[in-house]
């Protein structure tokens, strides 16, 4: 039977490629938006294994708010506290918020291994605390502006001096540079604090403080403790921002979702169309099968096989197409110092059955309209 | 004798035209040997068709029965039907009514398809009987290829495919010169003296009056049943 399924999809190919073209836009839609989900996903899950650190930041909020590094030398007296130490974040781009992008990041040159936990070098060495103007870059950073160790980063700084701001800049030597880890960290210019300090003319100021409890300490707990010990600031413990970002992860993903099954929803009627068209124009045909001795499930597997074949075939191209394009988009995004999509296996299985599922239930409705068909009410009106 | 291939007992037909209802078949009764050829003939609207469709399986009786090798086939349920079909009947259209995307052996090879007959045994059986229909040289040729009388010795050769044990034609030279008529009834009677039974309904009298018998038709009932071999045989 699959011959003949495989003749009536070549039989009439201008109006069979549309319906592919259908599907495979719907599908492509499916890879793109599920890609940029799967990135997110892959990103914060990635990010969070790399975080085991209970994060003390301004009451005000992650981004922009300071602290008094005085308040390390507090946070480290609560009891459980193993050790903690502060950390400078500006954004690479002095003049954007910071929100997307590469950003600098000042930290205490004994501390940048732990900070990274197992993150490796794929070339030169880590900073050290006789490091001035030097920094160890994360992998998107060094693609982006084609670095190699011993190679030279001009970083600006924004310094406001009253009624005016000077920009000044200068260049950091490359030392080391991170393998990438699908995380924030590839992003990541890390230079000395104290280095960070001057530059930015912050001195004795941090963005948070990262604190490493004992190993047999609740961090939830200790995290409570931490607020209660230390004033204006707020300590979140992994697992509550793991909880935190999750519940933005979900809108993002519902989002992206969403419209890609609003355009596969599109692909779909569009092969019910085609298939209803091709049925009635066939009502003879089928009603001919059925005199002849075809069973029900005869002319249903002829009908929706029909129908998941384009969907299929249209699925592979959707696939395809998306998958060239999240991977030269992903080329021009890193160029800017981002990636927004991710391909996983994951996806292209879910993008294939979306497609062949999309193409037999579109298929269906057409296909028993074909099956239950009186054979002499179909022979007489063909 | 051996037990009639074919009978028909009372078999009734009304439709509802509205609220009125139409007696398309009243009470009609008859036996079919094996090997018979025979044709139903009469006005249009007399019940020919109707008659049919009720020995296809392509409509059901309002009451009767219609027996085909002893087995009652009008007790059918909807899903034995296909089986039926497949195994007792073999149609053959006015409009001769083959796949159009489909080559002559194509569709000759479908109906053993849906009888899950195996490839190499259908491609077999597809060929033998387009060469016994003449049309070797025309296996792959699509409908649109073919003259009338091609196509229709095609649907012959399809009816055939899985050994029916009746053939029905419907009007099968509806469409043809006379020259094709002709041939295709020839083709016919050779089928049937080779003990293929085969019931023709048709309008045509050159069709009937070569057959072997005659039932005529008339508002549904039987107006006369005349077995021309057997009179002759009887006379002589």
């Amino acid at each position: 039977m699959n011959d003949l399924i495989i003749r009536n999809i070549t039989q009439r190919k201008f109006r069979t490629g549309l319906t592919i073209f259908g599907i495979a836009l719907g599908i492509f839609a499916v890879m793109v938006m599920g890609g940029m989900s799967e990135y997110f996903n892959r990103h914060m899950e990635r990010s969070f294994n790399l975080v085991d650190k209970i994060q003390v930041v301004p009451e005000t909020g992650y981004l922009g708010g300071i602290i008094e590094e005085s308040k390390v030398r507090n946070v480290n007296r609560v009891p459980g506290v193993f050790d903690a130490y502060g950390l400078l974040w500006m954004p690479y781009d002095v003049e954007g918020i910071g929100l997307i992008g590469d950003y600098v990041v000042g930290i205490p040159p004994d501390k940048q291994k732990s900070t990274v936990k197992d993150t490796k070098l794929t070339y030169g060495r880590f900073l050290l605390p006789s490091d001035g103007y030097r920094a160890v870059i994360g992998s998107n950073v060094a693609r982006e502006f084609k670095l190699k160790v011993g190679d030279e980063l001009p970083v600006r700084s924004k310094r406001v001096r009253e009624t005016a701001s000077i920009t000044h800049i200068r260049n950091y030597t490359i030392v080391g540079i991170m393998e990438f880890t699908s995380t924030d960290y590839d992003n990541v210019i890390a230079i000395p604090l104290k280095t960070a300090q001057k530059f930015y003319e912050l001195e004795n100021i941090v963005s948070y403080i990262w604190v490493v409890p004992y190993p047999d300490v609740d961090e939830e707990d200790l995290a409570k403790r931490i607020e209660l010990s230390v004033e204006n600031i707020t300590a979140i413990s992994p697992q509550q921002l793991r909880k935190q970002v999750e519940s933005t992860l979900v809108v993002i993903n519902l989002i992206t979702l969403s419209s890609a099954v609003l355009a596969v929803i599109i692909g779909g009627l569009s092969v019910m169309n085609t298939m209803l068209m091709s049925v009635s124009e066939r009502t003879r045909d089928f009603g001919l099968m059925k005199a002849m001795g075809a069973e029900i499930k005869d002319i249903l597997y002829l009908t929706m096989g029909e129908s998941a074949l384009m969907g299929i075939i249209g699925g592979i191209i959707g696939i395809i197409g998306g998958g060239v394009f999240i991977y030269y988009m992903n080329e021009y995004l890193s160029s800017m110092g981002m990636v927004l999509f991710a391909i996983t296996p994951r996806l292209i299985i879910i993008s294939l059955l979306f497609a062949a599922v999309l193409g037999t239930i579109s298929g269906s409705f057409p296909a028993y309209r074909a099956a239950k068909m009186n054979p002499m009410e179909a022979i007489k009106y063909g | 004798m051996d037990e009639p291939i074919l009978r028909v007992r009372n078999l009734s037909k009304t439709y509802m035209q509205g609220k009125i209802p139409v007696h398309a078949l009243s009470d009609v009764s008859f036996d079919v040997d094996k090997g018979e050829f025979l044709s139903i003939v009469g006005p249009s609207g007399s019940g020919k068709s109707t008659f049919l469709s009720m020995i296809g399986l392509l409509d059901k009786p309002t009451i009767g029965s219609v027996f085909i090798e002893g087995m009652e086939i009008t007790k059918a349920t909807d899903s034995q039907a296909p089986k039926i079909r497949r195994e007792k009947i073999g149609f053959v259209f006015q409009h001769f009514n083959l796949i159009p995307t489909l080559s002559a052996l194509e569709n000759v090879d479908l109906a053993m398809r849906f009888a899950r007959v195996r490839k190499s045994k259908r491609r077999e059986r597809a060929t033998e009987l387009l060469t016994q229909m003449g049309l070797r040289d025309r296996m792959d040729h699509k409908p649109s290829e073919l003259s009338g009388g091609e196509q229709q010795r095609v649907a012959i050769a399809r009816a055939m495919a899985n050994n029916p044990a009746i053939i029905l034609a419907d009007e099968p030279t509806g469409e043809v010169d006379t020259k094709t008529r002709d041939m295709i009834v020839e083709l016919l009677r050779g089928l049937s003296e080779n003990g293929q039974t085969i019931l023709i309904v048709t309008h045509d009298t050159a069709v009937s009056a070569r057959t072997k018998r005659i039932i005529t038709m008339q508002d549904g009932k039987i107006a006369s049943d005349i077995k021309r071999g057997e009179v002759q045989i009887k006379i002589t």
